[in-house]
């Protein structure tokens, strides 16, 4: 009997092992492709370790790109991501809110369309966007990136599950009793207890815009204006490698090692606060699973 | 401190085939403690709600002080409420648990701080000003809720079963402190819940309800010795009344094969025919010089300062069609206390059989 349960651990083991193969060599690989020169990527096996000063030199080579381009990119993804999570939290939580803990007429309406909404591809909406961002002639500002960034279906839906599960009706009650309008219902009691939907809602958004790609590359036309995902396009675009026949200097050629780099400081930030947030991240996820 | 009145409310939920409350109509006076009663389902703590705004009234209407409150938002009410859960604030300590209220109302700083250190010292809460809800006990977190409702000063107090949820011993400290603080404080206060003995030692009057209707409403001393019906002498009283089948007679009543004889005015307005006989517990003995109703011991509850006899009547033992009747109850001195199995004679004590009609239920009153 023990020996059947340990076999089963062990196949287990073996398909996780797999998984963790699938998911975690490409990164491995990205990881250490910028310590390689071009050649010793072509050559060496994939897993080999260059040398930290080829790091330091990839690092250097894309930030100054172009006149330091890259920050640029950088700069202008911030500014799109954390105005439009900004934008997007002051939108989803309060509609989430509403629909779970308030009643209205055509709120169940309101409920379906929302989950319809979410399924909808984004990017089939950029072109209908652009039409009306250029009816108010908003194309080409920051705006025309930011406010369709504050639509986030998805965080509406995950606000409604949190505060529908987590927040019992009778406190809600007690709050409108002891002389609290609705704004203070929510104000006061509802907003307090909504820290962990908070920070996952806002960790989606930040995510999605952050490596949404069509919405700025339809919106912004200038180099300067470009978030860092178009601006991985165009380094893969300047690669001799990829893009044969592109003119270009010597001193501006891209390779494949300048490519991964790249593409770490792009995703860097991300990393970075999903480290800080975890905690919350989980607490938000696991918040509906216990209460009734 | 206010009246409190029902006309006809009724509250109907959507798709469902009866009133979950049917034409309340009820009085409450000025100061007034009054207990809403019944088992589940039977409509009180939606009475309740509709007094406090929370359900809305489909029919008729609910006043406090002679102005209709039907169409006002709770906020508007001037009422305060204590759930049965305590609906305590989690992210707040007591003390804003407790000015929460006062603080909506935006009151000075320094008055909110004087009325919460005013409630905290009526409840015994003041060394627990600092701590959070998740960080007190049952009856800690019982007192902040009604702390909260005291500081508020209203006009009437709404109580939905505040004591289920703590244990048996605290239950009954408590429910004294409650009725000593209400009448203390004054206000006017409906209290729902669905134990019995709760309501008739806390309440001025107690209003039994059955099925969204309300069945009696009256001090309890009325409700115990003149129940206007079955349902309510069987739910008033621990334990409950007996309530058997008997035949009116030419001499009395027949249980059984027994004859029990009946106050000539009760015996004229009930007639002939079947009829529910109402005994409880302490109106039987075992001894006694009427003929006594044969039965056989079941078991012997002994509590100390009495104790309580279930018999088999004697007559139902082998019939099915009494299967699912209840043991017959008879409060008896401990010391003479019968042994299970053993054989007894239930004499009833004059004057204290209660007749009622066999299928409404109705209570049967000599002219």
């Amino acid at each position: 009997m023990l020996a059947r349960r340990y076999v089963y651990v062990f196949i287990g083991l073996v398909i996780l092992l797999v998984f963790v193969a699938f998911f975690g060599v490409p990164l491995l690989w990205l990881l250490l492709a910028p310590t390689k020169t071009d050649s010793q990527l072509a050559h060496e096996s994939p897993f080999a370790f260059g040398s930290l000063t080829t790091f330091a030199n990839t690092f250097h080579k894309v930030i100054n790109y172009q006149g330091q381009l890259m920050l640029t990119w950088l700069k202008n993804s911030a500014i799109y991501s954390f105005g439009g999570t900004a934008l997007a939290l002051l939108a989803a939580i309060p509609a989430g809110y509403g629909l779970a803990l308030t009643q209205f007429i055509g709120r169940r309406a309101l409920l379906a369309i929302t989950l319809v909404v979410m399924i909808l591809p984004s990017t089939a909406l950029v072109l209908p966007l652009f039409l009306e961002a250029s009816e108010v002639h908003l194309v080409g500002s920051v705006w025309s990136v930011i406010l369709p960034f504050a639509f986030f279906p998805f965080g509406v839906y995950l606000a409604y599950i949190y505060f529908s599960s987590t927040i019992p009706k009778d406190l809600l009650a007690a709050a409108r009793i002891d002389g609290a309008g609705e704004w203070g219902v929510f104000r006061y009691v509802a907003l307090p207890l909504a820290r962990p939907i908070v920070g996952l809602v806002a960790f989606f958004a930040f995510v999605a815009d952050w490596t949404n790609y069509y919405l700025p590359f339809v919106m912004t036309y200038t180099n300067t204006e470009y978030p860092v995902s178009i601006g991985l396009q165009i380094l893969i675009g300047s690669a001799p490698i990829f893009s044969p026949g592109t003119p270009g200097s010597a001193a501006s050629e891209i390779f494949r090692p300048d490519l991964a780099m790249a593409t770490l400081i792009a995703i860097l930030p991300i990393v970075i606060i999903f480290l800080f947030a975890q905690r919350t991240l989980v607490k938000g996820m696991l918040a509906g699973a216990t209460k009734g | 401190m206010a009246t409190v009145t029902y006309k006809d409310a009724s509250r109907i939920y959507p798709r469902a085939n009866s009133k979950a409350v049917n034409q309340l109509t009820l009085e409450i006076r000025d100061g007034e403690f009054i207990v809403l009663v019944g088992p589940s389902g039977c409509g009180k703590t939606t009475s309740l709600r509709m007094l406090a705004g929370l359900e809305p009234v489909d029919e008729g209407d609910i006043f406090i002080d002679d102005r209709s409150v039907v169409r006002l938002a709770p906020r508007e009410r001037d009422i305060a409420m204590v759930f049965q859960n305590y609906a305590l604030y989690p992210h707040m300590n007591v003390a804003q648990n407790l000015g929460f209220a006062l603080k909506i109302a935006k009151l000075k700083k320094s008055e909110i701080k004087t009325r919460v250190a005013e409630a905290a010292k009526i409840l015994d809460l003041e060394e627990y000003l600092d701590r959070k809800p998740g960080q007190l006990s049952g009856g800690q977190r019982q007192r902040v809720a009604m702390g909260r409702a005291i500081v508020r000063q209203p006009r009437v107090f709404l109580m939905d079963e505040p004591l289920s949820n703590l244990d048996a011993k605290l239950r009954v400290a408590t429910r004294s402190e409650i009725a000593a603080l209400q009448r203390r404080l004054g206000v006017t206060t409906v209290y729902v819940t669905h134990d019995q003995v709760e309501a008739m030692t806390m309440g001025d009057r107690v209003a039994v309800m059955k099925d969204g209707v309300l069945q009696q409403v009256d001090v309890p001393s009325v409700l115990y010795d003149s129940p206007v019906n079955a349902f309510v002498a069987g739910f008033i009283g621990s334990p409950a009344m007996n309530l058997i089948e008997g035949t009116i007679g030419p001499d009395g009543i027949t249980i059984g094969s027994t004859v029990v004889p009946v106050p000539r005015g009760l015996q004229q307005a009930a007639g002939t025919g079947k009829v529910t006989v109402g005994l409880r517990p302490e109106s039987v003995e075992l001894t006694g010089t009427t003929a006594g109703i044969p039965a056989v011991v079941n078991l012997v509850e002994e509590l100390g300062a009495e104790a309580y006899v279930y018999a088999r009547l004697a007559h139902t033992v082998d019939d099915t069609r009494f299967a699912a009747t209840p043991d017959f109850i008879v409060r008896v001195n401990p010391k003479s206390a019968p042994k299970s199995g053993s054989a007894i004679e239930l004499h009833v004590k004059p004057d204290s059989m209660l007749l009622f009609d066999a299928e409404s239920g109705a209570r049967i009153t000599g002219a």
